[in-house]
């Protein structure tokens, strides 16, 4: 259990300590944020809901979550394997699974100051005035429905090549933002997009988070669409892990 | 023949009568298949702790095959295989066995972070392991530990790939053709290393292409090709099995059928006038050119290398070995 924790520590350090991770993971959604901020009046409200700057703010944490899992998981995660690390790993005591797990836990660790710099980021910038319980509730909220973004993260890394991993994360990146409604609000999309928007974890998990600031219910459906991904693909990513482990791959 | 398949027969009676407490591992009969193509096939090997054993074998023998099943990441096909008295999962688990794996491109490091983080990490994931200024000693990469894994050269990185091999002090550590990066004056100081680790009671097993480097560095070498060992026994010993004399001389008109039928002659190679021929007695290859009255000149007899006999053992036409299977 002691080297559990210290080999999730150490991962968590790695990526915290990466100046090119951070610049990424926060930098996107904080770029996007003011880029976006311009698309609409800030103070227009979405959907009857929210204004346009607190829905920004909280697909941007959306975003941000997404970057930090897929970048995480996806494409470091790939290049470490091909340097023979993950195989090193396996030749120590710590069991097989630990280190799918610690790679889980480590992508979810990382996600969370990424959402509390974006907030920040978010009142700095974006004037969102809400009460302090509330920025707490909704890092929490999209923090939790962030783990389908964990899972993918570390399937991607497990299942591309490390050359080809960036430009299949960065796909991944842009289409789940821009196909979830994260870039502009789904209610200004054409029908055939809104209908795709309401699949993709994405949506489900900003949904959450208009849903908490509008002070709406909490629809069950946004839960069971993100519960039904980190299913998926968590059992995908055991599949593939014990695939690779058989052929002494992992 | 002679010492190697004694030295193997033993092994197996060890291994039957169950004195299996003095074996660091032992295979029976271990087949393994990738797809079609068989890469281990009913391979017997059985080494006792303390040893320092040489796998030898050219790309694709079947090297990094055996220390993978060795080290659990594989699984046999059929036969069995016993690691430290159990299985070689558990002996991983248990924190008993090291290794140093064969990365390819890689370096085998985490990437982005400090060789003393790495280190310091795999201290922690073993319940009884090595102290991290012993393990730093012997690598001998006190002046790297500040470094980022990342910017090591390749022999430096191999340095701390040895150090994390042996940081949970283990009783058998495998090296999978360990100095591949290093230069000449890095080998020589890492094989310096190695005795001195295994003078400790330590089980060794390294794979390696390099005659040299099996020969000087063993107690034991363990030819494989093709799945198969093919020769198993001190360096020497090897030597003297396969090829132990060349004899070449010159020869105006030279009958190759009779040369080839000269008592010991195991091989013929005729030039023009210049002959080469092996033999495993060479005495008595000398007295029937005589006897024969083969007008020869300038003979003269040399001990065949450890080069020659493992390309005799290796060569696919030779696939029965000094073990006269």
């Amino acid at each position: 259990m002691i080297s559990l924790l210290a080999f999730a520590r150490f991962e968590v350090g790695r990526l915290l300590r990466s100046w090119k991770f951070l610049v990424v993971t926060v930098g996107f959604p904080v770029v996007f944020y003011m880029l976006f901020l311009g698309d609409h009046s800030p103070g227009k409200v979405i959907d009857g809901a929210v204004p346009w700057r607190a829905y920004l703010l909280v697909s941007m944490c959306s975003f941000g979550a997404l970057v930090a899992s897929l970048t995480a998981g996806g494409a470091r995660l790939s290049s470490e394997r091909a340097s023979g690390w993950a195989r090193q790993l396996r030749v120590t005591p710590i069991p097989a699974w630990s280190y799918l797990v610690t790679k889980v836990t480590a992508t979810m660790l990382v996600v969370l100051p990424v959402l509390v710099l974006v907030e920040a980021v978010g009142v700095g910038f974006g004037g969102v005035n809400l009460a302090p319980s509330m920025w707490f509730e909704l890092a929490g909220l999209l923090w939790l429905g962030a783990l389908p973004f964990a899972f993918l993260g570390v399937f991607i890394g497990f299942l591309v090549h490390a050359e080809t991993a960036f430009p299949v994360v960065t796909a991944l990146m842009f289409a789940l933002g821009y196909f979830g409604g994260l870039f502009a609000p789904v209610a200004s999309m054409p029908h055939a997009l809104q209908v795709v928007a309401h699949t993709l974890p994405s949506f489900h998990n900003t949904a959450l988070g208009i849903a908490l600031l509008a002070g709406q219910s909490l629809s069950v459906v946004h839960w069971m669409v993100l519960l039904g991904y980190g299913v998926v693909l968590g059992l995908l990513l055991l599949m593939l892990h014990r695939r690779e482990e058989s052929r002494g791959l992992a | 023949m002679l010492a190697a398949a004694e030295s193997d027969r033993q092994g197996h009676d060890k291994w039957q009568t169950g004195f299996g407490r003095d074996l660091a591992f032992s295979f029976q009969e271990v087949t393994l298949r990738y797809g079609q193509r068989v890469a281990l096939d009913q391979l017997d090997i059985a080494v006792g702790q303390g040893e320092t054993v040489a796998l030898l074998g050219p790309n694709g023998a079947g090297k990094s095959t055996t220390i993978s099943l060795l080290l659990g990441l594989l699984r046999p096909d059929t036969g069995k295989l016993r690691v430290l008295g159990t299985s070689p999962r558990r002996a991983v688990a248990q924190g008993r066995v090291g290794a140093m794996l064969q990365t390819g491109s890689g370096t085998g490091l985490p990437p982005g972070v400090r060789v003393e983080t790495v280190l310091r990490l795999v201290h922690r994931l073993y319940r009884r392991p090595a102290t991290f200024e012993a393990t730093v000693d012997l690598a001998g990469i006190s002046t790297l530990l500040d470094r980022q894994t990342h910017r090591l050269s390749g022999g430096q990185a191999q340095r701390v790939r040895f150090a994390i091999a042996i940081a949970g002090d283990p009783e058998l550590v495998f090296l999978d053709e360990p100095t591949a990066a290093m230069d000449v004056s890095g080998r020589r100081a890492f094989w310096e290393m190695i005795r001195l680790y295994g003078e400790e009671g330590r089980t060794i097993v390294f794979a390696t292409h390099h005659l040299e480097e099996a020969d000087q560095n063993a107690d034991r070498v363990i030819v494989i090709n093709h799945g198969r060992v093919v020769a198993d026994g001190p360096g020497a010993t090897l030597k003297a099995a396969v090829v132990a004399r060349r004899v070449r001389f010159v020869c105006d008109a030279p009958d190759r059928k009779l040369l080839d039928s000269l008592e010991g002659v195991t091989d013929v190679k005729v030039r023009g006038t210049g002959v080469v021929v092996d033999s495993l007695d060479a005495d008595a290859t000398v007295a029937a050119l005589v006897h024969n009255r083969v007008p020869f000149k300038d003979l003269e007899v040399t001990g065949a290398g450890l080069e020659d006999a493992f390309i005799a053992l290796t060569r696919p036409d030779s696939a029965q070995g000094p073990q006269g299977q």
